[in-house]
């Protein structure tokens, strides 16, 4: 039976070649559909097979003459098969949503969306996507790991001739990918040189006997390059710019696959092919985890922009992912195995139940974005009936991303709490004195990602239209729709039912820790490592048949229509509502000290008086003080490197071949003296 | 007394103690500040009480119970109303000290778990119910210093080395259950001093500047 | 017996939801005359809640201009989490056939989205009233999550697990335990939580209509009739709960926790009776202590709650270091 995983895999690797093949040569008027069509059958293929491989088929395969030198080497256990399962799912939403979202909008103008290479190049991206957890050694890893670099840098720089952001993005993002593969690279490679191979297989056998301080090495190296990768704080830099100048399916692909496979590097390394390691690696992941959640957090709740809030959103959640993932390999050296089971149990259904919300927040935003051209939170509004479907879709993710019951964020956010709660006792005083740090910062977090998400679509999509173009918004396709009712689906089910993804997930846990089994229960979550237990489809039903008993009960006459209150001043209109800035204002206050806000402001007396004020003008901007304070030095150094390298080439020829001749007896001295 | 009440008495006069401290960081007003200084002093002399009667009355607890005594004297009258002495005419309250309230709060949650950490061996090495009590004073310690650190008023960073002291004083009945009289009134009357040399020193400042904002010293350097 | 047991508890939680619902607006209203008297008035009445909420029902239903569904849905979710949570949280009996399906951590999860439900409402009038009110409800609440938390935490250490009923239990099997730090630190810092979350002196002024100083108030400030009355009543509800809760984690004594159906049954009226004076004292007592209290500034609220949660923290840590 274990060809099941293998067919499905090829099956979803051809199919996404086929994609690739039609996004190149089909006409412009079928292409998307095409393109489209083929690659959620690809993701379908994913799902299918990283299902089966969850549910204990494993496959491995070597293809010797793919890769010049090492081969290529693929294997999917359970936990490359989650997010194989994970990637599949959000590529099936993502594929279906980009036929119409590809499609010119009524007014002509498209955004180049259905050209050649986006088509191209999403199908590859998919696919790459799929072989980074399939990788079973050094080189297949890499490779893959690249490929899928370079489709989504391609991908980010899709609208570069409609906004000038687009290239900064695309360049923060080109830089920041890269340099994590170097991280990456060099971690795996010397892991490689110390074990004299190169197969997964031959890291893990060897990774015993390695001395600590290249096992640490290797860690950080890598881990290092992951955390860019999944945007943790304070490598997250490019996350928040690339992900809301992408096309909007393209972000939902990067932000609910592309940042998983960051935590899927960390576990398959750390956990893994090193076996676990000292406390102190654990107390990195989770302290860079727990940091992030909260700037994350912090910086999406004073966010305007609809995408740049959702990719910080992403932020705080792949934090909260380190948070599970830190405690549980904490635990494993403490020895305490079943609340390691648990913790990483919650870590991996909090990428799942993530996956699924955020792909729907990201489809939602770019319905928006198509229909009205607007990212701004200031500028939006009144969405509920220009677009219901777009909004209950956004609504349902919203809940789910503030981790408020009847949402599934709530699920896999009180199986990390309680993993946190329930091993207080059993790592000493380390535990003793982080676990309760990293409860209040998982905390914070969800209360700051509850008014977060409050204000995205209560600014967002109720109240009034602020804009003529918000006004003028109108529902997108059905294929879009199609794309946001399946992510939404993937919610519900997840959120009402969450234990059918407990055989799946024991699986993958199993993989790093075996002979764990940490969640039970159908309707009831019940815990192997604490006894506390948690029923979100009890709940669910009793709120809902609470409110439809209410319901029967209060409905007896007509409704009136009434004036708001407007205290007497005449009809209120849309500049009068509060905007997303105002929401946030207050929150904005409290945390003044984390978020330095940039305040500007300007008041022109009149020239006769300096009493009587002409005009004031008033700028404020939250920017991202991590970027400011630690980025910018090193930019403006590299800057300053490269404008005195000028100095080097001044454009004679004479010159540049002096260059070349001394170096090379330079390198003949150098030779003659040391041997 | 039994050893139920003991450890009962023992643990709420560590509790006063320790939230008079968080509390100084709470409050912006001076009075109040050092108001709650002088619980602080009542509360670590009924804490050494109540060691001294756990030791018993003859010999060693008696000893205890009267520097307990002397501590309420000078920690929790005479003090404080030096203190009191130096806040008439002058500001009456820290307006914005360096690090804003509710950032002070959660350091102090911070420092505490820090101490409880740091004194693990310690409360290892003689797992008794006064031993069990030093992290508390050690908070104490460090919420002292960081009052120094992060207020701007001259009478608070004088509460603030007197809290530090107060900490001090308490690890050293707490660990060794009892210090020998003498070397406690010499520390008393040092304490004693530096409030009444400070105390000069702030009138001296307050007619010289008109203020005591500390930061403001910064401009007699050059 | 075990059959007969969850029958046992179905009719106990439906009897808890019963005296909740009944019974909020009396705990108002009682807090009412003790503030009224105390400030030297005759007050209304221990009853003017109900006859208010009489009146309002009776009032016509009114849309406002420009609302939607989630103007007219907010006030029956608000309500439905209120009950849900009354027949869940451990009032006259520990065996609620809902107490697996909720934790502590559902509870206050549940109670929250009653007040997003009731904050999207307030977003959905498009008046700058509702916005201010919804965003300052937003940050309280942000800010109350990890000392809510961190509280659930603390008293979740001693029973090793979150579930209500297992908490209660543990806390009836070894009373001494309330007298314990751990305990009395959680308490104040929940304590001070319940007032935020109810929106009490010195967070929130239940009873002012002033721009400047609203929160609750402006968020509702568009309902009107039935719909004000199913807010007020959830309003009430959502107190009883909370002062319930504190009541009852850290004094359960009177609570049906019978091993068999019939004597858990025979306890019911008297574990009523006495949530209902225990309810009453706390109330009457939050409210003597309103009188003598301004509101705080909205931006000292986060110094008062750094405060609750520097307890819980050191709640948690003692806990851990003086176990």
């Amino acid at each position: 039976m274990t060809s099941v995983t293998g067919a499905a895999l090829s099956a979803s690797l051809g199919a996404s070649l086929l994609a690739a093949v039609a996004g190149a040569a089909l006409p412009r008027r079928v292409r998307p559909a095409g393109a489209g069509l083929c690659t959620a059958v690809a993701g379908a293929a994913a799902v299918v097979a990283g299902v089966a491989a969850m549910t204990g088929r494993s496959w491995s395969a070597w293809l010797p003459e793919l890769l010049p030198l090492a081969g290529v080497r693929l294997a999917v256990d359970p936990l490359g098969g989650l997010f194989i399962a994970v990637t599949g799912a959000v590529a099936v939403c993502a594929a279906v949503y980009g036929v119409g979202y590809a499609r010119p909008p009524r007014d002509g103008h498209g955004h180049g969306l259905d050209g050649r290479t986006v088509q191209a190049v999403l199908p590859l991206f998919v696919a790459a996507m799929l072989l980074v957890p399939a990788a079973a050694s050094v080189s297949t890893f890499l490779v893959a790991w690249e490929l899928m670099a370079l489709a989504s840098l391609l991908l980010v720089v899709a609208e570069h001739r409609h906004r000038a952001s687009v290239g900064t993005a695309g360049l923060w993002y080109a830089v920041m990918t890269h340099l994590g593969l170097v991280a990456i690279l060099a971690g795996l490679a010397g892991l490689a040189a110390a074990a004299h191979g190169e197969s997964f297989d031959r890291l893990r056998a060897a990774a015993e006997g390695l001395s600590p301080a290249v096992r640490g090495a290797v860690f950080v190296a890598t881990f290092a390059g992951f955390a860019s990768k999944a945007g943790i704080i304070p490598l997250h830099v490019w996350l928040p710019r690339a992900h809301p100048e992408a096309p909007s399916h393209v972000s939902a692909l990067m932000s609910a696959a592309m940042v998983n496979l960051g935590g899927y590097g960390i576990v398959r390394v750390g956990f893994d092919l090193l076996g676990g390691g000292p406390v102190w690696w654990w107390l990195l992941v989770l302290a860079a985890g727990a940091v992030s959640a909260l700037y994350g957090i912090l910086q999406a709740a004073v966010a305007t922009d609809l995408k740049r809030l959702l990719a910080y959103s992403t932020c705080e959640n792949m934090g909260l992912v380190l948070v599970g993932l830190g405690a549980g390999g904490l635990l494993l050296t403490a020895g305490a195995r079943p609340p390691a089971a648990l913790a990483l149990t919650a870590a991996l259904l909090h990428v799942v139940n993530h996956a699924a919300f955020k792909t729907l927040l990201f489809l939602a935003a770019g319905s928006v974005l198509r229909a009205t051209g607007l990212r701004d939170l200031d500028a939006l509004g009144g969405l509920r009936t220009r677009m219901p479907l777009t909004t209950a879709a956004f609504a349902v993710g919203a809940l789910a991303a503030s981790a408020l019951p009847l949402g599934n964020g709530f699920v896999s956010e009180w199986l990390l709490l309680q993993s946190l709660i329930g091993s207080l006792g059993e790592g000493g005083t380390i535990s003793a004195v982080t676990m309760p740090v990293a409860v209040a910062a998982l905390a914070l977090s969800a209360g700051l990602a509850v008014a977060t998400f409050v204000k995205a679509f209560g600014t967002g999509f109720l109240a009034r239209p602020r804009t003529p173009q918000a006004q003028a918004a109108a529902e997108s396709p059905a294929t879009m729709g199609v794309g946001m009712g399946v992510a939404a689906a993937c919610c519900l089910a997840l959120a009402l039912v969450p234990a059918f993804t407990a055989p799946g997930l024991a699986g993958a846990v199993q993989v790093v820790l075996p002979g764990q089994d940490a969640l039970t229960g159908q309707v009831t979550l019940r815990l192997a490592a604490a006894s506390s237990t948690v029923s979100p489809l009890l709940i669910a039903v009793s709120v809902v048949g609470a409110v439809a008993l209410l319901r029967i009960a209060m409905i007896r006459r007509a409704r009136r229509r009434a004036r708001l209150w407007d205290c007497g001043m005449g009809p209120l209109n849309a500049r009068m509502e509060y905007t997303a800035t105002s929401f946030a204002e207050p929150l904005q206050r409290v945390f003044d000290d984390v978020l330095a806000p940039e305040t500007d402001l300007n008041v022109t007396p009149l020239a006769e008086s300096a009493y009587l004020v002409e005009s004031v003008t008033y700028r404020a901007r939250v920017g991202d003080r991590i970027e400011r304070r630690l980025y910018r030095p090193v930019v403006a150094a590299a800057a300053a490197v490269g404008e005195a390298a000028r100095r080097l080439a001044n454009g004679s020829v004479h010159r540049y071949l002096a260059y070349g001749f001394g170096t090379f007896t330079g390198v003949l001295i150098l030779l003659a003296v040391t041997r | 007394m039994s050893d139920v009440t003991y450890v009962r008495l023992l643990d709420l006069a560590c509790g006063a103690f320790l939230l008079a401290a968080v509390l100084v960081l709470w409050r912006r007003d001076l009075a109040a500040i050092v108001r709650l200084f002088a619980i602080q002093g009542a509360a670590l002399a009924a804490l050494v009480a109540v060691l001294g009667v756990h030791e018993g009355l003859d010999g060693h607890g008696a000893e205890l119970l009267a520097l307990g005594a002397g501590l309420a004297v000078l920690r929790a009258v005479v003090l404080p109303r030096l203190l009191r002495r130096a806040i008439v005419g002058g500001d009456v309250r820290e307006t914005e000290p360096l690090v804003n309230v509710a950032a002070s709060l959660v350091v102090a949650a911070g420092l505490a778990l820090l101490s409880y950490a740091v004194t693990r061996p310690v409360v290892a090495l003689e797992p008794s119910p006064a031993v069990r009590a030093v992290p508390v004073a050690l908070t104490v310690v460090l919420i002292g210093f960081f009052v120094l650190v992060t207020r701007r008023r001259a009478l608070s960073q004088v509460v603030g080395f007197l809290l530090v002291d107060n900490g001090i004083t308490a690890v050293a009945f707490l660990t060794t259950s009892g210090v020998p009289l003498i070397v406690e009134l010499g520390v008393s009357l040092d304490v004693l001093l530096a409030v009444l040399v400070l105390q000069v020193l702030t009138a001296r400042m307050r007619a010289a500047f008109g203020g005591t904002d500390l930061d403001d010293l910064r401009e007699l350097r050059d | 017996m075990s059959g007969s047991m969850s029958v046992a508890g179905t009719v106990e939680a439906a009897a808890q939801v019963v005296l909740v619902a009944a019974g909020s607006p009396l705990l108002v209203g009682v807090m009412r005359q003790v503030k009224a008297r105390l400030e030297g008035r005759a007050g209304a009445g221990v009853l003017q809640p109900w006859r208010d909420l009489r009146k309002l029902l009776r009032k016509e239903a009114i849309t406002p201009d420009g609302t939607g569904p989630v103007f007219r849905a907010a006030p029956l979710v608000l309500t439905a989490t209120a009950l849900v949570a009354a027949g869940i949280v451990p009032i006259a009996t520990t065996a609620s056939p809902l107490d697996g399906a909720a934790d502590l951590f559902a509870v206050t999860a549940l109670l929250a989205l009653g007040t997003v439900a009731l904050a999207l409402a307030a977003l959905d009038t498009a008046t700058a009233f509702g916005g201010m009110g919804a965003s300052r409800e937003m940050t309280v609440l942000a800010l109350v999550e990890p000392t809510i938390l961190m509280s659930v935490f603390a008293l979740s250490v001693p029973a090793g697990s979150t579930n209500l009923g297992a908490i209660v239990n543990s806390t009836l099997h070894e009373p001494q335990r309330v007298a314990s730090p751990v305990s009395l630190l959680a308490a104040v810092a929940l304590a001070v939580v319940v007032i935020a979350e109810a929106g009490r002196i010195p967070v929130d002024n239940p009873a002012t209509h002033l721009e400047l100083t609203m929160i609750h108030e402006a968020m509702v400030l568009e309902y009107a009739g039935p719909d004000l009355a199913l807010v007020e009543w959830a309003s009430a509800m959502r107190l009883t709960v909370l002062l319930g809760l504190v009541a009852n984690l850290f004094a359960p004594w009177g609570i049906a926790s019978a091993d068999t159906a019939a004597a858990a049954l025979a306890a019911l009226p008297l574990a009523l009776a006495v949530f209902a004076v225990k309810v009453a004292v706390l109330g009457g007592a939050l409210a003597a202590g309103e009188v003598f209290m301004a509101k705080l500034r909205m931006f000292r609220v986060p110094e008062l709650l750094a405060g609750s949660f520097v307890m819980a923290l050191l709640a948690v840590a003692a806990s851990f270091f003086l176990a």
